[in-house]
């Protein structure tokens, strides 16, 4: 039993809060997680120069999470979905979108769909998807659910299981097209910078799965910044963070997001994504 | 229920010996199944699953171990969450567990910890404590305070009296524990808290599932995107952890992994008592209700997913798997027991028995997914398989103990006549323990679409719509302590209580 009071003693000493001054941001890429530390530590590392602030990178899996730190604010920077966002603006005042991706301004789903169905692309989703198996990404995807289920109820005027003889959520991207692939859905919406590339690597067989329909764009991505940050790091620290986004060209930081570049962005741009997560009840 | 009013059985159905009784809870357990079956979705849709499949087998087979993002770190952190964990729930369930026979208090609220999910337990904390260890630990230590102090209270009730009652009379509480009741009861103990942590470190893999950094954190990623060879390196990082068990867990070289586990786990957060109060007084309570809004109350309660489908889907899923696993575990022990086969087919019996019960379900659901398409059917046979491995395992361990009495016997005969009768009351025991599992897990199969309890909390953690999922939690957990009691009910009397890890 003493080995256990040494323990607990230890324990005690290292129980201490970590340092306060630390800038601390997120970010979930839409697809390849690989080595999540590896490829952000250098985006921190990146920022640290320009800021003149410890930056360090907090590895999260789902934007749920991501949302919850930034609210309890564990981090002061995330890179968000469109959803997770508008989620995380709304719990934190003040907080704003500085950025998004130059693919995100206009941004877009594909609905994809097996060889089976025998669907072709077309200008609008054919009504012979009704009573078809069909598989959503994850549920808080902003391209592979929210937007997606937006345009189906505008089609068709009914909620997707009225639509479809089942519905699924894969819970990511490549599992959507993995699944609509093997023929397990006959249909999957998907992000189309995933699917695109999926493609370009040869990890997708387009004999098998192929794009139907491609949904109108919507705003996407985008770096979110806590409104207090000015109040802790010093007056102007939001405008060099978002000048550090909007400069940062190194192809390599890029890549991890993977972005060709970012520009500029607010929060009025993500209103028409707040008003259908409203009308779907994903927010309240 | 008079014996007269019962229509006649067949005469080896009849009677109130062991035997018997248990055939027919066997029976009764399977026609309920059959005769339910056809409510659940089990429709099989089958294209072309094999390409996919393929690119997994080929990741197992050939894992990329250079892939993997610190692995050692992963492993260490699991281990790390695993044991600490354990240990902080013995120490809080302890002192639970001399109470829990005098307080009816302290049996609710055990039972009411225990029918919480570790990864909803985990979801909770990840509100207040962040990604840190200190949500990893608690949502491990809480539950398990809760087993420990349940286990630990039977294991106490059966030690001998002589010991206590020969002390003199005057003797304090607290002595007559440490002198006559600890010394008796400590091997039984020991070897639960030892089953407990293999548990624990099942649930610190797929802690990593909701974003703590264990091994289940980049398995899960790599297994989600199509990335095989990574997830099959860390598959089988954690198969050989789980194989090896018995002997890195050695008794002398526990406080050396309690202490290098301490500088693993940190930094350890700064505790905010603003977020924890926020999240208790406020987050998890409906908003109308805060408000003194009836009106909206109605309202809110209106917005609550429809419960009678959701627990008759988690109900009808739990028994399906609980029978499931009965006939998995049935058809596996023997492999890996000592009783039958040669060397080598124990070793491929045993391997495959770790395999099936280290995979999480979640894994073993998408496979079947591909195999089956979308219904009940993958979770059924994810579920059936994983906890029928367990049982099989503990039951074969079981039987290992055992020494046959009619030597000669061919080794169906052996399995017939001699040791399925022997342990046939522990494994149907060990069956009634796994059903409250069970239950609890149908809630981690929400991927495939079937609509259960926990189905809906995680979507509303998504949501980050904390009051409705602490709503359907409390419902788990009532239906959880149903049918725990009614489990408890139904458990045989007679099983030999001599093994602890058998419940």
């Amino acid at each position: 039993m003493r080995w256990i009071a040494a323990s607990a003693a230890a324990l005690a000493l290292l129980a201490q809060g970590a340092a306060a001054d630390t800038f601390r941001f997120t970010a979930i890429p839409d697809e390849d997680q690989s080595r999540l530390v590896e490829r952000f530590s250098k985006v921190a590392d990146y920022l640290e120069e320009r800021l003149d602030v410890e930056v360090e990178y907090v590895p999260v899996k789902s934007y749920g999470a991501a949302v919850t730190a930034f609210r309890n604010d564990q981090v002061q920077l995330a890179w968000f979905g469109g959803l997770s966002g508008v989620q995380a603006r709304r719990l934190v005042p003040d907080s704003r979108a500085i950025a998004q991706g130059a693919e995100d301004a206009a941004f877009e789903t594909y609905f994809i769909a097996h060889r089976s169905t025998r669907l072709e692309d077309g200008d609008q989703l054919p009504d012979a998807v009704e009573g078809m198996s069909f598989t959503f990404g994850s549920k808080t995807s902003t391209s592979g659910r929210l937007m997606p289920e937006h345009y189906l109820r505008q089609r068709f005027g009914e909620a997707p299981d009225e639509i479809f003889s089942r519905v699924g959520f894969s819970g990511d991207h490549s599992r959507t097209i993995a699944l609509v692939e093997a023929g397990t859905y006959e249909l999957g919406a998907v992000n189309y910078a995933v699917w695109d590339a999926a493609v370009e690597d040869g990890r997708v067989d387009t004999d098998q799965v192929q794009v139907i329909w491609t949904t109108p764009s919507y705003p996407d991505y985008q770096w979110t910044l806590r409104g207090d940050a000015d109040e802790r790091y010093g007056e102007g620290f939001s405008d060099r963070v978002r000048a550090a986004l909007l400069e940062m060209d190194d192809p390599a930081l890029l890549d991890s997001f993977p972005r060709s570049a970012f520009i500029p962005a607010d929060n009025a741009m993500y209103a028409p994504i707040e008003d259908v997560a409203e009308e779907l009840g994903l927010l309240r | 229920m008079s014996d007269a009013a019962l229509p006649r059985r067949p005469a080896w159905l009849a009677g109130r010996a062991t035997g018997p009784r248990l055939a027919r809870h066997t029976l009764t357990l399977i026609a309920l199944a059959l005769l339910l079956a056809p409510l659940a979705d089990l429709s099989v849709v089958t294209r072309d699953p094999w390409t996919e499949l393929g690119r997994m087998l080929q990741g197992l087979a050939w894992p990329d171990f250079a892939s993997v993002e610190s692995p050692f770190h992963a492993l260490g952190l699991t281990v790390s969450v695993a044991l600490w964990g354990t240990l902080a729930g013995v120490v809080l369930g302890f002192p639970l567990a001399l109470l829990f026979a005098r307080s009816r208090l302290v049996r609710a609220g055990c039972a009411f910890v225990r029918a919480i999910h570790e990864l909803f337990w985990a979801l909770l904390f990840l509100q207040v404590f962040g990604l840190s260890a200190l949500t990893a630990l608690a949502a491990l230590a809480i539950p398990y305070a809760g087993i420990f102090a349940k286990v630990f209270a039977e294991i106490l009730e059966q030690t001998p009296r002589a010991p206590a009652d020969a002390l003199p009379p005057g003797v304090g509480r607290l002595s007559r524990f440490l002198y006559a009741e600890l010394p008796l009861a400590w091997t039984q103990l020991a070897a639960y808290i030892r089953y407990r942590f293999e548990c624990g470190l099942r649930a610190s893999v797929l802690l990593g599932f909701v974003g703590l950094p264990t091994l289940g954190f980049q398995l899960e990623t790599a297994f989600r995107e199509g990335r095989y060879p990574e997830a099959g390196a860390l598959l089988w990082c954690f198969y050989l952890l789980i194989a090896t068990l018995p002997w890195w867990s050695h008794r002398r070289l526990v406080p050396l992994l309690l202490v290098g586990g301490v500088f693993l786990l940190g930094p350890w957060p700064a505790v905010d008592g603003g977020l924890l109060w926020r999240f208790v007084s406020q987050d998890l309570w409906p908003a109308p209700l805060l408000a003194g809004d009836g009106a909206g109350l109605v309202d809110w309660f209106a917005s609550i997913p429809e419960l009678a489908p959701a627990i008759g889907n988690t109900l009808l899923l739990a028994l399906l798997g609980t029978v499931g696993a009965l006939l998995v575990a049935m058809a596996l022990w023997p492999l890996a027991s000592r009783h039958f086969g040669h060397p080598a087919s124990r070793l491929a019996g045993r391997g495959l028995l770790v395999l099936l019960r280290s995979t999480p379900e979640l894994m073993l659901a998408f496979v079947f997914l591909l195999l089956l398409g979308p219904s009940l059917l993958p979770a059924w046979l994810a579920l059936a398989l994983h906890n029928g491995a367990l049982i099989a395992f503990l039951v074969a361990r079981h039987a290992d103990g055992l020494e046959p009495g009619m030597p000669g016997l061919p080794a169906s005969g052996r399995l017939a006549y001699e040791l399925l009768p022997r342990v046939y009351p522990s494994l149907l025991a060990l069956l009634y323990y796994r059903a409250e599992v069970i239950l609890r897990e149908t809630a981690i199969l929400g991927m495939l679409g079937v609509a259960t309890l926990g189905y809906y909390i995680d979507e509303n953690f998504q949501y980050l719509m904390f009051d409705t999922a602490a709503f359907l939690l409390l419902v788990t957990a009532g239906l959880n302590i149903a049918v725990d009691a009614l489990s408890r009910r139904l458990r045989p009397r007679e099983v030999p209580q001599e093994d602890p890890c058998l419940r």
